[in-house]
């Protein structure tokens, strides 16, 4: 059993990539290890700006000896009216390197096939992974690669160097212009040169001789108790931000913070405007002091430990100074006029050719809005609170501010509705309209605040669904996707019950008057941001044929998100999943029945047939408890992060819906349904029906079954 | 160090790893890449090395001299090589050391950074270096140069050179430089900055650039029919100003503007099409 490292060093790494690319590394290597059939043990995964590596232990000297089948030609392809094997069998045996006379024919579920099978393994593995860390190099996917010299192979950044030891053997990989061997490097400028290891297990301590935090998680802990530390220091309180953490701690590899100050003037600039300088231009920390309120002091997090930090603390000082200036320019320029007057602007900022100008969109989303409020239900006051705010609704966007640091967008529309007197509500509403603003990013809380986002975007969604600009394939280059992302967590968190197509209705009203929109946008767009909705519960980890379950069978999204964590903890109960395989048998009958036919006992006639009917009651009390115990247990939450809590207290619920089992087993075992006797036959058919209409409530249950339970429970 | 002193450190560095220094290009350019030295020395398998001071103009970006950092004339140091060495960063910093700046001693980061040019056709990727956390280079590894696949790879370096200068004397503002003994950058470039945004952004006559631009277009498109690619590139070159003219005054609606670009781009493309052509035939007669 040896260690393995494999280093890839680069050219500094994209902020974004480090930790991305250092799990891509490991997974790509541990599949393809195991798929060599080489057994290892705990791996360890770094990554810094400048490096991606693995140690990976209890690597085995060699390939397991096992045997491995592969599947050939068709039998019927395999050979000729003659009798005589065919090309393609003939090429599959010489690539497999077995005799014809070896090879099997056998069904495997998937008909009749030719097999190979062929004993392999026992290979070094020092000389396996020659060409597997070659290949990780060349395989490690990334979302944009580029080419530099004249290497051939691309990668997100240029490769300097490469790493490769099995315990203290050096891996001869050859890959992107680079050969690999013993020799590190350590900090760009605290270690500069190159260090030899003189065994794979030495590396974590090696670098961090050499000033070079490779655990990233322990850099990550480093940059926080550091930059509180420094805040610390006068008195005063790190504004906390872990995606700023996140980022910083991928831009260097050897923390240090550096506390310095900035103008008090500076401070009658709303706080967040000088936190996005700060933060969004500079990566620096803002800090608090004992008010709650902003310092006039940051925190920078610098790469280099120099003897006299005067100097780097002057520097970030006299840029983040010459920001804040710029700052202070706009803020008083654009409150020289009103954001109603700004909001006259925005007829004169294009949103999309065929959708007209900023000002066109706003004067539609107002009336989308409206709508929404109608169809949702407001208070007095958020009526009057949605009047006050439709106006402004977007102005700051012909702000200098927000033309300069777009990234204040809504902000500033707060700060500047704050400013010219408009009710804390108002200015609230205002930024909640443009949130989120990104994949993950923030909500918005207030309810007139999320009317508004959804509205905007929901008009965005039917606008260019209307100008055949959907989405294809990968590109999006309007941000639809986005967009109806936005839709689903809001109105999920919000735990808006109305069915969602009368939301997308409400943006459709926006459009009247134009003859842009027809029928049918409506429903591309309906069925787009349910997509959406199946995604993000995909990325709760739900599985997909009860994503399916739940969004097929819910009007609401938050309907549709309840009901998959619903079905999802029933499908893991022993016997749920026998009862759905039942239900979809007796929802296909029962599809046969009239529409119009009751059950009646009077038609009994087997002995099945009474004890099924008697226990629907108790089933349909149990599925109303179901769903009335999701609605109280499951809080609206935002989708795509996965409630913590787990489902309880439901078992009773559940032990009514399960009664149901035995007796509908018994019945589609042991009752002719169709028989000629038209009263008997209508009469079994009505009473699958209602068996079907009663458990449908929980979902579209037929994409359900016995399967899945099982996988469930695994 | 002054400002002219930091432009001759940098020219005997560069000159000193084997770049040519090449003096600035005398038709209006909004960056150093639209150089021909840089356009069409990225284009094609030969060996590139070039250096230099590349005046810029870029007509919207211009405060009338009162923001500090933004203008619309400026001044960028150009390095291009190809193919793009592989210790190109250190030698990068040795730069900075050769300006009296000991990197040991600032917190130097290279931070990711992409770059496009629509109207060249053109994206790398690279990086900017922030030096104390200011922006003093940008750093690009071209991809692509008028829509044709760089290989090998060139990389191109810019720096900022009042950033650079402004730091290294810690003026607060690009005029308050010191260029020379007693002179100062505000000495040599107020005026011309202040009149010239007035140029720009309220006298220029929007009649006149856009036909400018027709008939540069047409006379780009003219000369690389006779073959006369040099003299068409810097037609090309001059629909791109005229453009950006209109732009600064801010006549141009968002379709028209898009339009725009993409005339430029397919002059620029045309150019370098023809560029490489010439080349191949040049080859195919020496051989």
């Amino acid at each position: 059993m040896a260690t393995l490292l494999f280093e890839l060093g680069a050219e500094e790494l994209p902020s974004w990539y480090v930790q991305q690319g250092s799990e891509a590394l490991a997974d790509l290597l541990t599949t393809r290890l195991t798929t060599a059939g080489v057994e290892h043990g705990a791996l360890r995964i770094f990554a810094t700006p400048r490096r991606l590596a693995v140690t990976l232990q209890g690597v085995a000297a060699t390939s397991a000896r096992r045997s491995v089948t592969r599947r050939g030609p068709a039998e019927r392809a395999a050979y000729g009216a003659d009798g005589a094997p065919t090309r393609a069998l003939l090429g599959f045996a010489s690539s497999s390197g077995v005799d014809v006379g070896d090879l099997v024919i056998d069904d495997r579920g998937k008909g009749r096939y030719v097999y190979a099978t062929t004993e392999v393994g026992g290979d070094a593995t020092a000389d396996l992974l020659v060409d597997l860390l070659a290949s990780l190099v060349v395989d490690l996917p990334a979302p944009r690669k580029m080419r530099w010299g004249d290497v051939d192979t691309p990668f997100i950044r240029p490769v300097a160097w490469l790493v490769a030891l099995l315990d203290d053997e050096v891996i001869p990989v050859e890959v992107a212009g680079v050969r690999a061997g013993r020799a590190t490097r350590g900090h760009r400028f605290l270690h500069p040169g190159e260090i030899e290891l003189d065994h794979a297990d030495a590396y974590e301590g090696a670098l961090r001789d050499a000033s070079v935090v490779a655990d990233r998680s322990d850099r990550r802990r480093l940059v926080t108790d550091a930059a509180r530390a420094a805040a610390a220091s006068e008195g005063l309180e790190l504004v906390s931000d872990p995606a700023l953490e996140d980022e910083v701690c991928d831009l260097l590899e050897m923390p240090v913070a550096v506390l310095g100050s900035f103008g008090d003037g500076f401070l009658d600039l709303p706080d967040d405007v000088l936190s996005t300088v700060m933060v969004h231009h500079q990566r620096f920390f803002p800090t608090r002091g004992a008010d709650g309120r902003l310092a006039p002091r940051f925190v920078a997090l610098s790469n280099n430990r120099v003897p006299d930090d005067t100097v780097v603390r002057g520097g970030y000082e006299q840029v983040l100074g010459g920001r804040l200036d710029d700052a202070r320019f706009f803020w008083d320029a654009d409150r020289t006029e009103s954001l109603s007057r700004h909001a006259w602007s925005l007829s004169g900022i294009a949103f999309q050719k065929e959708l007209g100008s900023m000002g066109d969109k706003v004067a539609r989303i107002g009336t989308a809005a409206r709508h929404l409020a109608d169809v949702l239900g407001v208070s007095h006051d958020e009526a009057a609170i949605l009047k006050a705010a439709l106006p402004i609704f977007r102005a700051d966007l012909a702000t200098k501010m927000v033309n300069e640091l777009p990234e204040l967008e809504g902000t500033m529309g707060r700060a500047y509705a704050l400013a010219e007197g408009q009710s804390a509500e108002v200015a609230s509403a205002l930024e909640d309209g443009v949130l989120p603003r990104a994949h993950g990013g923030r909500l918005a809380t207030t309810r007139v605040g999320a009317i508004l986002a959804v509205a905007d975007r929901l008009d965005t969604l039917v606008g260019f669904f209307a100008i055949g600009r959907r989405p294809t394939g990968s590109a999006d280059p309007y941000g639809l996707r986005r967009a109806a992302v936005g839709v689903a967590r809001t109105a999920a968190a919000q735990g808006w019950r109305v069915p969602f197509k009368k939301l997308v209705d409400a943006a459709v009203a926006g459009y009247d008057g134009s003859d842009l929109v027809d029928r049918d946008v409506g429903a591309e767009v309906e069925a787009f941001v349910w997509d959406r909705v199946a995604a993000l519960l995909a990325e709760e980890r739900v599985p997909t044929s009860v994503v399916r379950a739940a969004v097929d069978g819910s009007r609401s999204i938050v309907g549709a998100a309840r009901r998959a964590h619903l079905l999802e903890a029933l499908m893991a109960r022993e016997g749920f999943g026998d009862l759905m395989a039942l239900y979809k048998r007796a929802a296909n009958l029962g599809r046969q029945a009239s529409e119009r036919a009751s059950v009646r006992s009077s038609h009994f006639r087997d002995d099945a047939e009474a004890p099924l009917f008697a226990a629907l009651p108790d089933a349909r009390r149990g599925v109303e408890r179901l769903m009335a115990g999701i609605r109280k247990q499951l809080v609206p939450w935002d989708l795509g992060r996965r409630p913590e809590r787990p489902l309880g207290d439901l078992d009773a619920a559940i032990a009514e819906v399960l009664h149901l089992k035995a007796p509908l087993d018994a019945f589609l075992d042991g009752v002719h349904v169709m028989v000629d006797d038209e009263d008997l036959r209508n009469n079994r058919l009505a009473l699958l029906a209602e068996v079907a209409q009663v458990l449908r409530d929980l979902g579209a249950l037929e994409h359900l079954g016995a399967r899945e339970a099982k996988e469930a429970v695994a | 160090m002054r400002f002219q002193d930091i432009i001759m450190a940098l020219d005997r560095f560069w000159a000193d790893r084997g770049c040519t220094i090449v003096p600035p290009h005398d038709t209006e350019v909004g960056a150093g890449t639209f150089y021909p030295t840089t356009f069409f020395g990225a284009l094609g398998a030969d060996p590139w090395r070039v250096a230099g001071i590349a005046p810029s103009r870029r007509p919207a970006d211009g405060r009338y001299g009162d923001n500090p950092y933004r203008f619309q004339y400026f001044y960028q140091y150009q390095v291009v090589i190809k193919p793009s060495p592989g210790d190109i960063q250190e030698t990068y910093l040795q730069s900075l050391y050769h300006l009296g700046i000991d990197p040991g001693a600032h917190d130097i980061r290279f931070v990711e950074d992409n770059w496009e040019s629509p109207t060249l056709g053109a994206w790398g990727l690279g990086w900017e270096v922030w030096m104390d956390g200011m922006e003093i280079t940008q750093f690009t590894y071209f991809q692509q140069v008028a829509g044709i696949d760089c290989r090998p790879v060139s990389v191109e370096l810019t720096y900022g050179l009042e950033r650079l200068a402004m730091y290294l004397q810690g003026a607060k503002h690009a005029f308050d430089v010191e260029v020379a003994p007693g002179v100062a950058m505000g000495d040599l470039r107020r005026d011309f900055e202040r009149q010239h945004c007035a140029y720009n952004f309220e006298h220029a006559d929007p009649d006149l650039q856009r036909l400018l631009f027709d008939r540069f277009e047409v006379e780009t498109e003219r000369l690389l029919a006779l073959e006369l690619v040099h003299p068409a590139y810097e037609f090309a070159l001059r629909c791109s100003h005229a453009f950006n003219l209109l732009d600064a005054r801010g006549v141009l609606s968002h379709t028209e503007r898009q339009g725009y670009i993409q005339r430029v781009r397919r002059l620029t493309e045309a150019s370098a099409a023809a560029y490489l052509a010439g080349r191949a035939s040049d080859a195919a007669r020496a051989a």
